[in-house]
């Protein structure tokens, strides 16, 4: 199998195999991707009709990537004369600057060609095997080569051209090259993608200009953004660089929204999931929010304005829903997916307003809460107007476009996520427990930004006495007495849908969670039905539909875990929430400090090592703000008035945590903890943090 | 011009909008009818637009042919979809459609009574 290389900027990517070259299959979805559509699925170099083979391959940086070649394939010995290097940065579309050197002490003349074609396939088709509706065409305009597909008025071309001497056919580029002896030959290519109807917009390529070597823009702004960010100190290593690989990935996830040009919030997922998405882009900014508080004002902007508004079936949209979901690709544009955008999920609105007031206690932009107003309470308005369906004041989700919506609207939204304990899986609509603790949260933190922000205490008071009201109904209505911890969901008959899972994490987080029955629900979440030692599965072992490599039902989540972490600590439950902060961070060393979405549920002893569940997507945003969030949990970070509260409670192993450089409301501010360290364990060659004997893990659970 | 395009036109300007309170900006319709082209000014100043049936530079230009806007000012076609297959031309700033396609109608009918929470606040 190929391995693939990815580069990127924004929504515009690049995958290629291991020469550069992109050949895409329905099995091999590589190419040049923006906007959600393919401009290029043929890219191949030859060499005197030789395709070249790869020596090494240099990632740069997330954007930039360089290829080392020589000519010929397969198994033969190489006695190269000519080396080969593709230099790659994405920027609006891609530029390549390929160079090739003669080795030789005779002059060399090479036939140099690039094959080039698009299928302009949409994300959403790119592994199946393609029925376009529209025609392609190809023409050789003013020395380059537009490559162009058009339906009805939807038109996509890709535009191709060199900077050096060459002839151009509607299949590629042919260049007569000649190098001197132990001489060098070298051409810029730019291939640019053009949206729209009649009278493209063509992206201008982000590269300096007159750069010696085309320096992307993007480079610069890596800089700035690590420079901005507050600096680690500590005295276990794992977790610097796990912070800095945290830190460049979510430069990486970065996307800039259309109707916001400079500003960023982040996307889901690389490379496939490089839109904004209502959950993960507020998820990912909560996590991100004591490091790079800008990602939650871009996220709370540009959500806002895309805002629900009326009622569509197709879409799920209801007034006051945040999106779950935008595209712009053919399928979207032509209504043959929901994603214009698709509204359906039921998380995302509660949490608009948590984000926005979290934001707020961090950064002190009331402006910002002010100029949010009408969104903030179109949100809460939609929580009871438009979520309740089941009858019963909890919200609840259903999806109305039964073709293409999707069936399960939380963040578990695999077809089996939600059960019983004996595995058999509740009817619709379903009202599952983190959505009704979101609910209430969003209640308590809505009222508090209408006191001191919009300056209505009587919207205050009501929504403070519905969150009162909501968490006494839901302690009664969710609780499983005899296994002490809240049902995953409710049907619409009021039955409790009883396995054991982790939301019960996220009620912690929520506050919803009566501090009489916390401290039974932390035990559950720290026994060894739930907590694999790296984290908190899913669903509790033991559950009927109990799986250890199951999507949501028994492997651990590390954005899961992290919000675990912050509910425990939400409850005073300072050295279990240190736990999963130490089981998760040394899972992060095993992936080198990237942590995937997902991860097996086994034992932490059975396996030694955490098993990677196979995603096509990574870095994940939400996988990425784990740590960081994880930071703030064992610090213990929390803002108080124009002040940063700083309570740390550090897993055994690390001795000395810092971070400097805060920024806040208050300005920068440093936090420091101190911890004990297992001076015993240090000699070994690799310390872990969450490997603790069992006599201190006894006593760390209070028992 | 027919009668799903004036009437939401006369509708924007009779009365306070809302969700283009934090919108400052103007766009333009062109509006294609045959052989004639007719404009449509739209100044939007904090939630308050004033509508000219008239030509000008605008921060966003929207252009179509009549058929094209009175299926979205009727609710019958997605103006994003519209603008993404090029069946609606855009040019400026995308954030003033993203604010204006808001008050497009929707598939389906709002409910008679408006949902308690767009009650705006007396102060």
């Amino acid at each position: 199998m190929k391995a693939d290389v990815k580069i990127l900027d924004g929504n515009t990517f690049v995958v290629s195999d291991e020469a550069g070259d992109i050949e895409a299959s329905p099995t091999d979805p590589t190419g040049l991707f923006s906007f959600d559509t393919r401009f290029l699925s043929k890219w191949v170099l030859t060499v005197d009709g030789q395709r070249l083979n790869p020596l090494s391959v240099d990632d740069l940086q997330y954007f930039e990537t360089r290829f080392f070649l020589v000519p010929g394939t397969g198994t033969v010995y190489i006695d190269a004369k000519l080396s080969v290097i593709r230099q790659r940065a994405v920027g609006g579309g891609f530029h390549e600057e390929l160079t090739i050197l003669n080795h030789d002490e005779k002059a060399v003349d090479l036939d140099v060609r690039i094959e080039a074609g698009s299928d302009f396939a949409d994300l959403f088709e790119v592994k199946d095997a393609l029925q376009k509706k529209g025609e392609y065409y190809s023409h050789v305009d003013d020395g380059r080569l537009v490559l162009g597909y058009k339906r009805e008025t939807y038109v996509r071309e890709t535009w191709i051209a060199a900077t050096a001497a060459c002839a151009v056919d509607e299949h590629g580029l042919t260049f007569n090259v000649h190098v001197e002896p132990h001489g060098e030959w070298t051409t810029d290519l730019h291939v640019t993608p053009g949206r729209g109807a009649a009278g493209l917009s063509i992206a201008q390529p982000k590269y300096e200009r007159h750069a010696k070597s085309p320096l992307p823009i993007m480079e610069r702004s890596l800089e700035r953004w690590l420079d901005d960010a507050p600096t680690l100190a500590c005295d276990w290593d794992p977790l610097k660089r796990t912070y800095e690989r945290s830190l460049v990935d979510l430069a990486a996830l970065r996307f800039s929204p259309v109707s916001l040009p400079g500003h960023y919030l982040p996307a889901a997922g690389l490379p496939w999931f490089m839109t904004m998405f209502g959950r993960d882009s507020i998820f990912t900014s909560l996590q991100a929010l004591p490091f790079t508080p800008e990602l939650a004002k871009t996220t709370l902007v540009a959500l806002g304005m895309w805002q629900g508004s009326r009622l569509d079936d197709f879409r799920d949209e209801d007034p006051g829903r945040i999106l779950h979901e935008l595209r712009f690709g053919e399928m979207t544009a032509f209504e043959e997916r929901p994603h214009s955008p698709y509204y359906g999920s039921v998380d995302a609105t509660p949490l608009y307003v948590v984000l926005l007031d979290e934001y707020e206690r961090w950064t002190g932009d009331t402006k910002l809460v002010r100029s949010l107003e009408q969104q903030a309470r179109a949100a809460l308005a939609w929580i009871d107007d438009y979520a309740d369906l089941q009858g019963n004041g909890y919200i609840a989700y259903q999806r109305r476009n039964e073709q293409s919506g999707l069936e399960n609207q939380c963040w578990k939204d695999s077809w089996d996520s939600i059960s019983y304990r004996d595995g058999r899986l509740p009817g619709f609509p379903r009202a599952t427990c983190e959505l009704q603790g979101y609910a209430y949260d969003a209640k308590v933190r809505g009222a508090r930004l209408a006191r001191e922000v919009w300056r209505d205490p009587g919207f205050a008071d009501r929504l403070e006495k519905e969150a009162a009201e909501l968490k006494r109904r839901f302690n009664r209505d969710f609780w499983v007495a005899d296994g002490q911890y809240y049902a995953i969901a409710l049907e619409a008959d009021g039955s409790k849908v009883d396995a054991l899972a982790s939301n019960n994490g996220h009620l912690l987080w929520s506050g919803i969670v009566d501090k009489s029955k916390a401290g039974a629900v932390a035990r559950h979440l720290m026994s060894p039905a739930m907590y694999s030692g790296w984290g908190v599965r899913t669903l509790a072992m033991g559950e009927a539909r109990y799986n250890p490599i199951g999507y949501h039902v028994g492997t651990v989540w590390p954005f899961d875990s992290s919000i675990v972490a912050w509910g425990l600590r939400r409850y005073g439950f300072k050295q279990e929430a240190a736990r999963i902060a130490a089981g998760i961070l040394d899972a992060a060393e095993f992936f080198d400090g990237r942590l995937p979405e997902a991860f097996g549920g086994y034992p932490r002893e059975l396996t030694k090592y955490p098993v990677q569940y196979p995603t096509a997507c990574s870095p994940q945003a939400w996988s990425t703000g784990a740590p960081l969030l994880l930071l703030r949990t064992m610090l213990g970070l929390e803002p108080a008035g124009d002040n940063l509260i700083v309570d740390p409670a550090l897993p055994v192993g690390i001795g000395r945590l810092e971070l400097l450089d805060i920024p806040g409301r208050w300005g920068r501010m440093d936090a420091f903890g101190r911890g004990r360290v297992d001076v015993e364990k240090r000699p070994r060659a690799r310390a872990q943090l969450g490997v603790v004997d069992p006599a201190a893990a006894g006593k760390q659970r209070g028992r | 011009m027919t009668e799903p395009t004036r009437a939401f036109f006369t509708r924007l300007s009779e009365q306070h909008q809302p969700m283009l309170e934090s919108m400052t900006g103007t766009v333009r319709f062109d509006i294609a009818d045959g052989e004639r082209t007719e404009h449509w000014y739209l100044h939007i100043r904090k939630g308050d637009v004033t509508v000219a049936h008239e030509d000008g530079e605008a921060d966003c230009v929207l252009s179509a042919d009549i058929g094209t806007f009175d299926e979205i000012l009727s609710g019958r076609m997605n103006a994003m979809a519209a603008v993404l297959r090029g069946a609606v031309r855009m040019d400026g700033k995308v954030v003033l459609l993203t604010a204006l396609q808001r008050l497009f109608p929707g598939a389906i009918e709002a409910p008679a009574e408006p949902p308690a929470g767009y009650a705006r606040r007396q102060s």
